[in-house]
């Protein structure tokens, strides 16, 4: 098994269940057993930091780092620089995280979330074609272009998990949901049209001039 | 049958002593103790030795007498004893997959030996995620697939044409792609090679012979291989040929695509007239020189161990002695200076050269990259390190030994057989010890210069080598495949997205039209398990055998519990 058989979903989950720290150590870059298993294992990792950082906790609960069988003190220097860091850290939701506990744990719920969603894992997946050969038109990212746009569905699909998450306690407006959120209305709005188009979302009633929407059960 | 599941889970737990490299560290008696209370464990047992003969039959006997259908051993590395514990599973009747091995020794023991209690305490939590996991592993079947008994080698190089030969001879029938016109690839351009001073023209034909009269040989030349598709006995080339694109299937490929020299432009005044590379230099002796040239200059490391080639090329050293002692056979009064960073002259007969071309008063001067030599007009300036002053070098002829560089195609040629490059370009080796003709891709294997700069008769030894090891899944006539690998589990699931085909390192992965609509087939033989399409499959369609999502999952939780 390689790291690449990291699923970020996993990961999420461990922390909602009071991991706190996580390192992934793979081989170096062109030296990886199963050819680039590594490359997709920092990929993921990379985003999930990243995820961890835009939902409060700190992304430095999680670590990619590389070293060689061979690497015996390099190895050593890493699990010790790791541990140290977590301890400085505490218990997960606590003092080195910008969110506390209980809250942190819905935050992760709403990641595992999106990290086992589609589109994140086309994006995270796609990463070095998307910067070494293109996508299907040929155009080629820039790290910067794609670390922008991947900044931004992170956001988005954060959004709506917990625009989702919120319908799940009861059906509301989309007043109500920006200002529970604190999303702006005209995102949330956007949302709810994606979600009702996609049949995750649909009208309940309208009251008091304002349509309210409830999740329609889904399938599994 | 023990391995039965609808029978309650019945797991067997082993924990070795090692002698005392883990009973020395640990509270043995702790560890199964603990053991003993962890769910759906029957039987516990401490061993000496779990791999010693007295160990294996306890294992057996404990499978037998206790009913055991699932068997943790805690000791060493799956690396060294994992198919030894996983074979005495299957003499004892038991699936050899419902075995789980957990390392007490080398990640815990070994890493603790002042720190008893904690160490005890970590070996508990490996031991308890090693039982989780084995109450939820799965029997599994070895993989059988055939060996088409042809090979195709790419590259008609002398790499080529040894492997070939080989093959050949073996009973295997071969088929040769050159791109070139002519095989003998580099041959060609060689005049004599060292230290035998064997003339490499006699050489290439008489390895083109053995080619153009064997029978089991089929040559392309001028021709490319422009596709490959399937795995390791099972492949599909598509070779475009002088008369059209040929598809045929082959067993086995050898990737023979040698290298080539780097032409070091605008480096050191280079013109290919006064100053050339050795490789012009042997087309010159190979004409023979013109008697007017006395004095001769030769730069060593033009274009190598700077910080764009970084690596040593290895064999032009040999080459500039070589031709040095070529061009005092022809002009016995030139003088020749060559100018070395360092001189690698490796093996016995390399060091005899070398001496030999001192004893025909060849000079060797050191020169420092910092304060590299300057060709001029009519001589070379150089710092002499040791005399500590400037020299300037009469030249007739300045040679550059300007070392092998990677194919030009090397990137097409790397993703058409989804094999790796080192950043030089060169193609990587399975491993360099282990494995050092195959790749990591089974059923493809390489010799020559494409791995990296080799004289011929490395490269001859390294083309025998390869011959070797590709004729051994053909003459078997089957590979069996570990079947740790990705199912499709869950074919309802897969959308027939095609994401994990993209990112599958192997083409392990392909879609096919079912009749429940597009969906994702794994071909058993190409999979290695790494696992990258269960970690990408928003659908949780696939997975790995043995290292499923629930029994990932099983070792986190086990891991997690508040004890």
């Amino acid at each position: 098994m390689c790291t690449g058989r990291i699923d970020p979903a996993m990961v999420a989950r461990a922390f909602q269940k009071r991991l706190d720290g996580l390192m992934v150590v793979g081989c170096y870059f062109g030296d990886c057993h199963y050819i680039s298993g590594n490359v997709q294992a920092k990929a993921k990792i990379d985003t999930t930091r990243k995820l961890f950082k835009h939902i409060g906790v700190n992304e430095e609960r999680l670590a990619f780092r590389q070293c060689s069988s061979g690497e015996a003190s390099v190895f050593v220097k890493l699990v010790t620089e790791f541990d140290e860091k977590i301890r400085s850290l505490g218990p997960l939701g606590g003092d080195g995280d910008r969110v506390k506990a209980p809250e942190i744990f819905g935050k992760l719920e709403a990641a595992e979330a999106v990290l086992a969603g589609e589109k994140i894992r086309w994006v995270m997946g796609k990463r070095t074609p998307f910067l070494e050969t293109g996508n299907i038109y040929g155009e080629i990212f820039t790290e910067h272009e794609f670390n922008r746009a991947m900044d931004m569905i992170i956001v988005e699909e954060i959004e709506v998990q917990e625009i989702l998450a919120k319908l799940k306690e009861g059906a509301r407006s989309v007043k109500d949901l920006a200002g529970d959120l604190a999303i702006p209305s005209e995102r949330v709005f956007r949302y709810i049209t994606a979600l009702k188009r996609k049949g995750m979302v649909a009208l309940d009633n309208v009251a008091d001039r304002s349509p309210i929407f409830q999740l329609v059960p889904q399938e599994v | 049958m023990p391995e039965n599941n609808d029978q309650d889970i019945r797991i067997g737990v082993f924990i070795c002593h090692c002698g005392s490299n883990i009973a020395g560290y640990l509270d043995m008696e702790a560890l199964s103790d603990y053991a003993q209370t962890l769910p759906n464990v029957t039987f516990v047992q401490r061993n000496l030795y779990s791999c010693s003969e007295g160990g294996i039959n306890e294992i057996k006997k404990g499978i037998k007498e206790q009913n055991l259908n699932r068997v943790v051993v805690a000791s060493c590395t799956p690396r060294t004893h994992e198919p030894l514990f996983r074979s005495s599973c299957e003499e004892a009747g038991l699936n050899p997959y419902l075995f789980e091995m957990v390392n007490i020794r080398d990640q815990c023991s070994w890493v603790h030996m002042r720190e008893q209690e904690d160490g005890t305490a970590k070996a508990k939590d490996l031991i308890r995620m090693g039982i989780a996991k084995a109450a939820l592993l799965e029997p599994q079947e070895s993989i059988m697939s055939e060996v088409c008994a042809r090979a195709l080698v790419i590259g008609g190089g002398i790499a080529g044409m040894t492997a070939s030969t080989a093959l050949a001879r073996r009973g295997y029938e071969v088929v040769l792609v050159e791109k070139e016109e002519n095989l003998g690839g580099m041959l060609n351009h060689l005049n004599k090679l060292g230290p035998t001073m064997t003339d490499a023209g006699d050489l290439m034909e008489e390895k083109i012979q053995e080619i153009v009269q064997h029978a089991k040989i089929t040559v392309f030349t001028q021709s490319r291989v422009t596709a490959v598709q399937g795995f390791i006995g099972k492949f599909e080339a598509d070779i475009e040929t002088q008369s059209g694109v040929k598809k045929i299937d082959i067993g086995v490929i050898l990737m023979a695509t040698g290298g080539r020299a780097f032409v070091p432009e605008g480096l050191y005044g280079y013109d290919g007239q006064r100053v050339i590379t050795q490789l012009e230099m042997e087309q010159l002796l190979k004409n023979g020189l013109n008697s007017d040239i006395k004095n001769v200059v030769m730069i060593q490391c033009v274009g190598s161990r700077n910080q764009e080639r970084p690596y040593c090329s290895r064999i032009c050293c040999q080459i500039a002695v070589k031709n040095a002692i070529l061009i005092k056979d022809q002009i016995p009064d030139a003088t020749i200076s060559i100018l070395y960073r360092d001189m690698q002259m490796y093996g016995v007969e390399n060091e005899e050269m070398f001496r030999d071309s001192k004893a025909k008063g060849v000079r060797y001067i050191h020169y420092d990259p910092a304060r590299s030599p300057q060709t001029e007009s009519d001589q070379v300036r150089v710092y002499h390190s040791l005399l500590g002053r400037e020299m300037a070098l009469p030249a007739d002829l300045v040679v550059l030994s300007t070392p092998i560089v990677a194919p030009e195609d090397a990137d097409v040629t790397s993703q058409l057989l989804r094999v790796p490059v080192d950043e030089n370009g060169f193609f990587l080796e399975g491993h360099v010890k282990l494995k050092p003709l195959d790749f990591a891709t089974d059923g493809v294997f390489l010799c020559g210069s494409a791995r990296f700069p080799a004289n011929i008769r490395e490269v001859i030894a390294q083309g025998l080598g390869a011959a070797s090891r590709a004729s051994i899944p053909m003459s078997k006539g089957s590979v069996v495949v570990e079947p740790i690998i990705s199912v499709l589990a869950d074919e309802d699931a897969c959308r027939g997205c095609g994401l994990c085909v993209a990112l599958c390192p192997y083409g392990a992965l392909e879609i096919r039209h079912t009749e429940k609509g597009r969906k994702v087939h794994v071909i058993d033989v190409a999979c290695k398990g790494c696992g990258v399409c269960a970690a990408t499959c928003y659908q949780h369609a696939l997975t790995i055998n043995s290292y499923t999502d629930q029994q990932l999952e099983a070792q986190i939780d086990a891991f997690l519990i508040e004890d």
